[in-house]
């Protein structure tokens, strides 16, 4: 369904939407974060890249998954803690976070499916705006087979036609929103689809920066395990959790007991976001560290984002956001890296 | 001013001469407008040397790890590590040699000035250019900065981009070196504790709702905690895991172990790793600013530090990294302590 709607008359549909929980980006001092919006004027789409993506919605840092406690008779009692969403739509989403989307279904979903998950999942509908102009200067969407107006994993894209938006709809959850406001719509025409083909065709010109040849990266990679060359890359490295916590695909996890009382037993199973980062990531009990220096956890984000994934899911692990990029405290570049990883040896 | 040409050629003998084992510096990076640290082994390589406004980094991080891959190695290569410090890095330098973390003749200290202003705040200055892109920034012959843009020169005058950090900054020049690159400055002393005036100038309730809102932003993704070079501690308080764990450690031990802070990044935990932190830093921190620069998410460390910094100025007369002999705060009493439970 192809729509266009008029900037003044956005305010009208979100207001018509008040059955939803709505997110959207919302600026603290100098920097956009999705948010909870609880008044439909606060909304307001002239984000650039938001520090953390929306997948902190869908995938929150930290869930209770269940509650035990033992009774005076010291029967364990174990509640399990499911989320009771309520459906939500997120705005604004950039449609590299949106394509980042299905590959974290591809992770909670498969063999088993996670229901934690799959609970927030279901219930949220993603409306996405395209980028007229790149969010970031380290924007890299065309590299990883994306773009700036990417339909993937998106209810509705958005784009910004000067005074109206064209809205198009992508699936039946994408419907059902604009059939909540159907008088706001208007049918698009010759020229509206014209100017919307021109914009995205620009806006793919705005994006500067690349990697140079991605096909050969994983197979290259796939040499490169024992290589010196992430010795050299991690040098910099300061070991923090900026690269994966900011990742909109990034979905390790760890599960820990936060306990409330040891006698009698009252407690917390509690899901958290996990970093490969970190030096005690996937730390055996035995003592044994995997991946016990900075150059084998670079190569763990390296590796599972352009290698692992691939041989799994044949997609690439990253949408090109460029958060790891901006962000890092000392600019370790991860289109540079894989660009040295293109030409290494050669 | 320092002369980077000058700059080039002392690290080039450095390296030629075979003194030192590497030099770590600063050179361009490839994600936009930031220097990057840079670690040169070959004489050739010194020409990726820079030295700017922008060249904010505390390289003195880089020491706690030169230790440990150091002390994995069988036989280590014993030259030391040539070291680029401006005045404030260099008391950390003197910290870690307080503190016996570092010996003297592992690291070649080479000092540089920056000048009359000091470093830029980066923040400050991507808001001042409004979106234009920076070509080259340099330090001014006064008390400014010359930025080029794609539209020409202009000066910034330092107040209006100067890093906040430094105009407190107690150590314009460093204290400690084995070569000196410019001239010391003639800057008048600042107020050192400016930025805590408003701070200070709350109420608890006031103070106790600016920091919930603070900490609760947190994602503690530990960026401040491994930029700074006072948190070498082999084993941190907040990590669910750590290396005292063993393959002789029995599961009951393990059972044992005192979790202090939860990994949920929620309030309650939040405030229990930065006072830990800010604690851990009494008497220690030099104010780079470092934690406040890196945080993803502008969490104003800098106060909690800056207020212990004060605290013990105040209390105890002491100025951190200024004498690596002296003994450190947290780790002596004089007698003449007017409190009885110190004796």
């Amino acid at each position: 369904m192809k729509k266009i709607l008029r900037k003044k008359s956005f305010l009208q549909w979100v207001k018509r939407l008040e059955s939803y929980k709505i997110y959207a980006p919302m600026k603290d001092d100098d920097f956009w974060n999705f948010a909870l919006i609880n008044n439909p004027k606060d909304l307001n789409l002239n984000h650039s890249n938001t520090v953390l993506s929306p997948k902190k919605i869908i995938f929150p840092q930290r869930e209770v998954i269940l509650e035990f406690s033992t009774s005076n008779d010291s029967e364990l009692e174990v509640k399990e803690i499911l989320p009771e969403e309520k459906a939500s739509i997120i705005f604004g989403v950039r449609p590299c976070d949106a394509r980042a989307i299905p590959l974290m279904d591809k992770v909670f979903g498969g063999d088993f499916t996670d229901p934690y998950y799959w609970k927030r999942r279901d219930k949220t509908i993603l409306v996405g705006l395209s980028c007229n102009t790149p969010p970031s200067s380290n924007c890299f969407c065309l590299s990883v087979e994306g773009s700036p107006h990417s339909k993937e994993g998106l209810d509705i894209l958005m784009t910004d036609l000067g005074d109206k938006y064209y809205v198009e709809s992508l699936t039946k959850k994408g419907d059902q929103l604009i059939n909540l406001a159907k008088n706001l719509f208007e049918e698009p025409n010759a020229k509206d689809n014209k100017d919307l083909e021109n914009i995205h065709k620009d806006s793919e010109k705005k994006i500067k920066r690349q990697i140079q040849d991605i096909k050969n990266i994983p197979a290259k990679l796939k040499e490169m395990f024992e290589s010196p060359f992430w010795d050299e890359e991690s040098l910099s490295c300061l070991r923090c959790g900026i690269c994966t916590y900011l990742c909109p695909t990034c979905h390790c996890f760890d599960i820990n007991d936060e306990i409330i009382s040891s006698s009698p037993l009252k407690g917390k199973r509690v899901r958290t976001w996990d970093n490969c980062q970190f030096p005690d990531f996937t730390m055996h009990s035995s003592g044994h560290n995997p991946r016990s220096d900075r150059a084998s956890r670079l190569r763990q984000r390296i590796l599972h984002k352009f290698q692992y994934f691939i041989e799994q899911y044949q997609n690439y692990q990253c949408t090109g956001c460029g958060r790891c990029i901006s962000k890092c405290p000392v600019g370790i570049d991860i289109i540079e890296v894989l660009n040295k990883v293109e030409n290494y040896g050669t | 001013m320092v002369n980077l040409e000058e700059l080039k050629e002392n690290a080039k003998e450095l390296l030629k001469q075979e003194k030192v084992k590497y030099i770590i510096g600063y050179k361009r990076g490839t994600n936009g407008l930031m220097p990057v640290p840079a670690f040169i082994k070959k004489p050739e390589d010194v020409e990726n040397l820079i030295w700017d406004p922008l060249c904010i980094y505390n390289l003195t991080r880089f020491l706690v790890d030169e230790k440990r891959k150091k002390a994995k190695q069988k036989n280590p290569d014993e030259r030391p590590v040539g070291l680029i410090v401006k005045g404030c890095d260099s008391r950390a330098v003197n910290v870690l040699l307080q503190e016996k973390f570092i010996n003297r003749e592992d690291i070649y200290i080479i000092g540089i000035s920056c000048e009359n202003t000091g470093v830029v705040d980066e923040k400050k200055l991507v808001k001042k250019l409004k979106g234009k892109k920076v070509k080259k920034i340099e330090f001014g012959k006064k008390n400014g900065f010359i930025v080029s843009t794609e539209d020409g020169q202009v000066e910034v005058p330092s107040s209006e981009i100067l890093a906040e950090r430094c105009q407190e900054c107690i150590a314009h020049f460093p204290v400690v070196y084995d070569v000196l690159l410019g001239e010391k400055p003639k800057r008048k002393p600042d107020n050192p504790f400016k930025s805590l005036e408003k701070m200070e100038s709350l109420s608890r309730e006031e103070r106790w709702t600016f920091w919930k809102e603070q900490l609760d932003k947190c994602i503690r993704c530990y960026a401040c905690r491994s930029t700074c070079p006072m948190c070498y501690c082999d084993e941190c308080v907040v990590d669910t895991i750590n290396f005292a764990v063993t393959a002789d450690t029995t599961a009951e031990e393990k059972a044992q172990k005192i979790k202090w802070v939860e990994k949920s990044p929620v309030l309650s935990e939040n405030f229990v790793y930065h006072f830990i932190r800010a604690i851990h830093l009494a008497g220690r921190c030099i104010d780079c600013g470092e934690c406040e620069r890196v945080c993803p998410l502008d969490i104003p460390l800098r106060f909690l530090n800056k207020k212990l910094e004060k605290e013990a100025k105040e209390l105890f007369g002491y100025d951190v990294g200024f004498d690596p002999d002296r003994p450190s705060l947290v780790s002596c009493f004089k007698e003449e302590d007017p409190e009885d439970f110190i004796r």
